[in-house]
């Protein structure tokens, strides 16, 4: 009887044994699980780092409506302002600088490149009326953007400071608004022109002897070319086909903010649309000085429509040769009563 | 001289709107122009906090490093304000700002942006104090009569504080000791540059 007792003591003081430390730990472990339910605990990380970091810049909820409203915090805009207040700025200014010094020099040195013969009288049709009107409407509208782009680049470290704040927020009021609707002009006539000038500007047999000559500029050897030389179809592929499709897209991202885009693809847009500009500005400016007072009687051809037989024969051999052969569609006009072209 | 700044305490703020409602009837801003927002993090799950977002009017303010005709001026108090006679609505101040403070009234055609609308900390603009024509572009200008800005002002839990950067912060700090938690002052370190921490205020150290 007493063993039975004994034992069952015994078995009540092991089950205690064992069951106290069980206990202990329970109360030890019960505020810890609580803590992590409820929302007062899971709460006490607010106002402590990095708690409004990982949330600051994603999607939240907000009851005022509107694009991007829900989020806190988007601190991209700090890289943008330092590239486009730095490179975009101070290098892009530099970029412009060049070709203008260049041309300078180069007009300076050598004077315009004239025909080497005297003019024949006879006419050569070069562009349409589609085609010239194309060109210099997309012309004449590259101009505008790019002169209004450069006083909303530029303008407030060259022309403020010199007109003041009343003259130049107007100016640049005037030239934002041009700037934005002269755009989608452009944009329409770069599609016409790329669509009548494709077909002469896929580069052929003898563009690699231009480049490797360039085109005769610095020694006055004569390269032959055909309706295009090689510079002018690396310019039509380079600026006009690359440079200025992406300058559309990304100066539609620009210049429609109604469109659901955030600000971080205005960010990127405006940077890419930014440098590129100033590059196609700089490319654009050899274009302008060749097609002008750099070379005689490139102008009238997209004037006029017509070059003198001389000048397609020194400059565009390969396209004389064709259009005299009657394998295209241009025509020779003879004898008009005064030559009109490159004297 | 003060430098004028907000803090708004997530621990606090009951995301009544009472803030954005002062600002407008305040102000009367326009239709699709809010100065000021509300945002919920965690909406509608436990640990749910709300911000109260306007201008904050930053130290190196982003907004004036980067407008094209420099119509952002800061005044002595620290509040960054700009002259909508000058300004081109170009929207290159609301890509710079970090905290989407600068509001365009788009009710032109193709999204045309007007003149940008901000938070002036009740500070109104570049015309005479009071006078009816910065009032029709600005607002109130509360600070000239020497009140403080009406969001505030207006707020129900004192959640949201403005004025002195000193003021706020030892305030903030008799909450922080209180509530033995949480001395981080959100939006400070992108809007004034630093820590952000209590510690590292004016007012906020011990």
């Amino acid at each position: 009887m007493t063993t039975r007792i004994a034992r069952g003591l015994g078995a009540l003081v092991l089950a205690l044994a064992a069951w106290l430390p069980i206990a202990a730990c329970a109360q030890q472990a019960a505020p810890a699980a609580q803590s992590a339910a409820s929302p007062q605990q899971a709460a006490s990380q607010w106002n402590q780092p990095p708690a409004w970091n990982d949330v600051s810049g994603k999607g939240q909820y907000a009851s005022v409506p509107g694009r991007e409203t829900n989020i806190l915090i988007q601190g991209a805009g700090h890289e943008w302002r330092k590239l486009s207040n730095g490179p975009i700025t101070f290098l892009g200014g530099i970029i412009l600088l060049i070709p203008l010094a260049i041309l300078v020099l180069f007009y300076l040195a050598k004077g315009p490149i004239k025909t080497h013969d005297p003019l024949t009288g006879r006419l050569i049709e070069r562009f349409s009326s589609v085609e010239r009107v194309a060109h210099w409407t997309m012309g004449l509208s590259f101009v505008v953007l790019a002169i209004t782009g450069i006083v909303i680049l530029f303008g407030k470290h060259i022309i403020l400071p010199i007109v003041g704040h009343a003259a130049f927020s107007s100016l640049t009021v005037l030239s934002k608004n041009l700037h934005n609707f002269v755009g989608p002009l452009f944009i329409f006539a770069l599609v016409i022109f790329i669509t009548l000038y494709i077909r002469d500007n896929f580069f052929s047999q003898g563009d690699s002897a231009w480049f490797g000559k360039f085109g005769g500029l610095l020694s006055g050897e004569h390269v032959p070319a055909g309706k295009f030389n090689a510079g002018e179809k690396s310019l039509f592929w380079v600026l006009v086909v690359g440079i200025c499709t992406v300058m559309s897209v990304t100066g539609l991202i620009l210049n429609f903010p109604n469109w659901n885009q955030g600000r971080e693809a205005m960010q990127l847009a405006n940077l890419i649309h930014g440098g590129f500009a100033v590059l196609a500005i700089a490319m654009a400016c050899f274009h302008i000085y060749l097609g002008t007072v750099g070379m005689k009687g490139a102008f009238d051809a997209m004037k006029t429509g017509y070059v003198d037989e001389t000048w397609a024969r020194e400059h565009h051999q390969l396209w004389y040769d064709e259009v005299k052969a009657g394998k295209r569609p241009e025509k020779i006009v003879a004898g008009t009563a005064q030559p009109a072209t490159g004297d | 001289m003060a430098r004028m700044k907000f803090i708004c305490d997530a621990e606090r703020c009951i995301e009544c709107n009472g803030c954005v409602t002062a600002c407008k009837s305040e102000h009367e801003v326009p239709w699709g122009v809010n100065r000021r927002r509300l945002v919920t993090v965690n909406d509608g799950k436990p640990g749910e906090r709300s911000i109260s977002v306007a201008c904050m009017h930053c130290t190196d303010a982003p907004c004036m490093a980067v407008c094209p005709v420099d119509c952002f001026y800061k005044t002595e108090e620290g509040v960054v304000l700009h002259d909508k006679d000058l300004c081109v609505g170009c929207g290159y101040c609301f890509y710079a700002c970090p905290f989407g403070a600068p509001q365009f009234p788009q009710a032109g055609a193709f999204g045309l942006r007007g003149k940008m609308d901000k938070c002036t900390f009740c500070a109104g603009g570049p015309e005479e104090n009071a006078s009816a024509e910065e009032y029709r572009k600005y607002g109130r200008n509360r600070l000239a009569e020497g009140k403080l800005p009406a969001c505030a002002e207006m707020c129900s839990t004192k959640a949201l504080l403005a004025g002195d950067a000193e003021v706020l912060t030892k305030i903030y700090k008799t909450r922080v000791v209180t509530r033995g938690k949480g001395d981080e002052i959100w939006g400070w370190s992108m809007a004034y540059g630093g820590s952000g921490m209590l510690a590292d205020q004016p007012g906020g150290k011990a």
